[in-house]
């Protein structure tokens, strides 16, 4: 089905509802596969991307560096002047308010860029025959790279205000994983749609904005508002934010059990969304 | 499938909604039924869905080329979509023997901001090329682009020449088994076509089978045994080139003759003009398809049905289909005692009736369709006796051998060197 997959298979064959027919373990290997064999491509386009990026640019890479700092400075004005009242976080506010910016930015990326990935490769789709996982792969390595320098300012800053972190700081990786579901599984469905239906996906990001103010990000989950404690609870976000902070301020995960529910929601998601992405994503280039 | 057979496709057909809501909702409906693992129906039409393409069937040998040809919007560029694997087909089966390549846009993916030489290694990925690969033709692609210092320029400093050669020569450089090309000799110079075109007779010398799409004949007649006729999605014509472009100009003539406006007659009635025919010169009078740079007939007859005029003209107006005057020729009958034919200016005896036959020498018209009007006016007075509007279609066709479209390049050249003869 794709030019790249040639080297293991000797015939190629095009018919129709050919991905239909094909079971839900066999797409999976078939879509992992792509992208293992489009790992060039999707190297060379992350270079591409990353390049262009920062290349037209005064600070060039260094917005990696500071744009963290910068997201965090009205928060952290609002809490100083009184303005925002974010509740007993446990810890110096900036360390609070940054770790949740920081992990809730590595969501709403995970889900901007899958999201564009297809509608930024438009006219790529119409003109040549390649794996479009590799669109997505190749989105997702970027925004984990972007995170990864994050992380060595967050380490920075966190260790400034002496805050100190246990052994099971190790696990922290982990805790991204139903982050990264959660937001690919929004990220597929609307990466396609978005292809015919332009606005959706500024919808959607509108709607994910508000859904951050319903999730403690800048204020703790034990804010006095009868309206926010009612919804927090009941928003899986809360507990994929929380479990990671929480990796990191206190070395395990409150709430656990709810926490698990969590993933177990997220990665549901995923696995729906993405056989979605495996059905629908090849019939884009005739709706472009 | 037989070892030596790269490319099969068995009665293909691909259908597409006019109406964008539509489309929109059939997508979702098609989706929500996948996702229930339910087949689609793609053998029916629903609502506003056509055939883009349909029942298409050929086979292609390995080193052979075959030519799809057709009228704008027949559905080749659709096929080689199908072959390329960027649409899903909705109807028959397609097997493609050996790794393919696609000439339809060229220099895909290009950014901008980078170099050349960067650009090579993203396009040539997107293209499925490995990095060793192009390593290893990195300076042949290079020298076939002929980039020179520019290589580790950014691109979008690059002429657009330079852009598609070099686009050009990452698409050939991988050395596909099975290259599908969209009329992509029409972008660049002379030199540009020339050289490609070479290179894609090496490619097929060499065993690579070619797809080749293209409105230029004398290049499909060139580079291809075999040629496909594609006339709204169906499949017209498949065999041999000659035959096939042939046929072509026939369907070609035969929508133009549709297409064109009922001749009508214009005049006072003095004049009645008849059996117009424009044909090529020592050709059939019935066939008005003329290959470019020939010489042109225009016969017709006339009869005076009342007073012989003393002095007349004959005027002869070509147009294109659109309307456009292409150019308009008075002949009059002459006083000039020496006989001889001066431009424009030509001794032409009418009688009461008779028979005149112009031949426009190699009258350099651009391959088109055209359409002719014929009238006869006396010379002091700008009225008709007698006329035809759109008194007859031909087509000005691309030569069958030879590359004369190409020497000539595009213009169409309306200085008419001509002979008349009149019975």
């Amino acid at each position: 089905m794709s030019t790249l997959l040639q080297e293991d298979r000797t015939v190629v064959i095009y018919e129709p509802n050919q991905r239909v027919k094909m079971g839900f373990v066999r797409s999976w290997v078939y879509m992992l596969q792509n992208i293992y064999l489009s790992r060039d491509l999707v190297w060379q386009l992350f270079k591409r991307d990353f390049v262009s990026g920062y290349k037209q640019s005064f600070f060039g890479v260094f917005w990696l560096f500071i744009s963290p700092l910068l997201g965090i400075l009205s928060w952290v004005f609002m809490n100083m002047t009184g303005i925002l009242h974010p509740g007993d976080v446990g810890v110096p506010y900036p360390v609070y308010i940054l770790l949740g910016t920081t992990l809730w930015g590595l969501f709403m990326n995970f889900y901007t860029s899958i999201a564009s990935s297809l509608a930024s490769g438009g006219s790529l789709i119409l003109q040549v025959n390649f794996p479009h996982e590799a669109l997505v792969a190749q989105q997702v390595a970027q925004t984990i790279a972007n995170f990864l320098i994050n992380i060595l300012m967050i380490s920075l800053i966190v260790a400034l205000f002496g805050v100190s972190v246990t052994w099971k700081v190790i696990f922290f990786p982990l805790t991204l994983i139903p982050l990264f579901l959660m937001g690919s599984a929004i990220g597929m469905v609307v990466a396609v749609i978005t292809v015919v239906v332009h606005d959706i996906n500024k919808m959607v990001q509108f709607l994910l904005s508000i859904l951050m103010f319903l999730t403690p990000v800048v204020y703790a989950s034990t804010i006095q508002n009868a309206f926010i404690q009612k919804i927090i609870p009941m928003n899986p976000m809360t507990y994929l934010i929380g479990g990671a902070r929480d990796i990191i301020l206190h070395g395990r995960i409150n709430n656990s059990l709810p926490y698990g529910v969590s993933c177990v929601v997220a990665t549901v998601l995923f696995l729906f969304s993405w056989r979605f992405f495996f059905l629908s994503e090849h019939k884009v280039a005739e709706k472009i | 499938m037989s070892d030596d057979i790269a490319v099969r496709v068995d009665r293909i057909s691909k259908k597409f909604v006019k109406n964008f809501q539509r489309s929109m909702y059939y997508g979702a409906v098609d989706v929500m039924k996948n996702m229930l693992s339910i087949k689609n129906r793609t053998d029916i039409l629903r609502t506003d869905e056509f055939w883009a393409v349909q029942n298409i069937s050929f086979e292609l040998k390995r080193g052979h080329a075959l030519g799809v040809i057709g009228p704008n919007g027949s559905g080749k560029s659709t096929l080689l979509r199908l072959l390329n694997g960027i649409y899903p087909p909705d109807q028959g089966r397609i097997e493609i023997r050996g790794h393919i390549g696609a000439l339809i846009a060229l220099g895909a993916g290009f950014h901008p901001l980078m170099t050349g030489r960067e650009n090579i290694y993203l396009n040539a990925a997107i293209l499925g090329m490995s990095r060793k690969m192009i390593h290893a033709q990195f300076d042949e692609i290079i020298d076939f682009a002929e980039i020179g210092d520019f290589l580790d320029a950014p691109v979008k400093t690059y002429s657009s020449g330079m852009y598609v050669r070099l686009g050009f020569a990452i698409a050939t450089q991988a050395h596909p088994e099975i290259m599908l090309v969209d009329e992509v000799l029409a972008v660049g110079d002379a030199n540009f076509q020339k050289k490609c075109f070479d290179r894609l007779l090496r490619l097929r010398d060499d065993g690579t089978s070619l797809i080749f799409i293209s409105h230029s004949m004398s290049a499909v007649e060139r580079l291809c045994t075999e040629c496909l006729l594609m006339k709204h999605g169906q499949q017209l014509f498949l065999g041999n080139t000659r035959e096939c472009v042939q046929r072509y100009f026939h369907e070609l003539s035969m929508e133009n003759l549709e297409r064109s406006p009922d001749s009508s007659s214009i005049g006072v009635g003095d004049v009645k003009i008849s059996d117009v025919f424009v044909f090529q010169e020592h050709g059939d009078k019935k066939n008005p398809n003329i290959e470019f740079g020939k010489n042109i007939v225009i016969e017709f007859k006339y009869v005076f049905l009342k007073k012989e005029s003393i002095k007349n003209q004959v005027r002869i107006g070509i147009r294109t289909m659109e309307g456009r005057d292409v150019q308009k020729m008075y002949f009059h009958e002459s006083a000039f005692p020496d006989g001889k034919i001066h431009t424009n200016e030509i001794i032409l005896p009418l009688k009461k009736e008779g028979l005149v036959q112009f031949t426009l020498i190699k009258p350099r018209l651009f391959p088109q369709s055209f359409r002719l009007d014929v009238a006869v006016s006396p010379l002091d007075m700008d009225v008709h006796l007698g006329g035809m509007v759109n008194a007859a279609t031909f087509n000005v066709i691309h030569p069958s051998s030879g590359s004369l479209y190409l020497e000539y390049g595009n213009m169409s050249v309306t200085e008419f060197e001509y002979e008349v003869s009149t019975q």
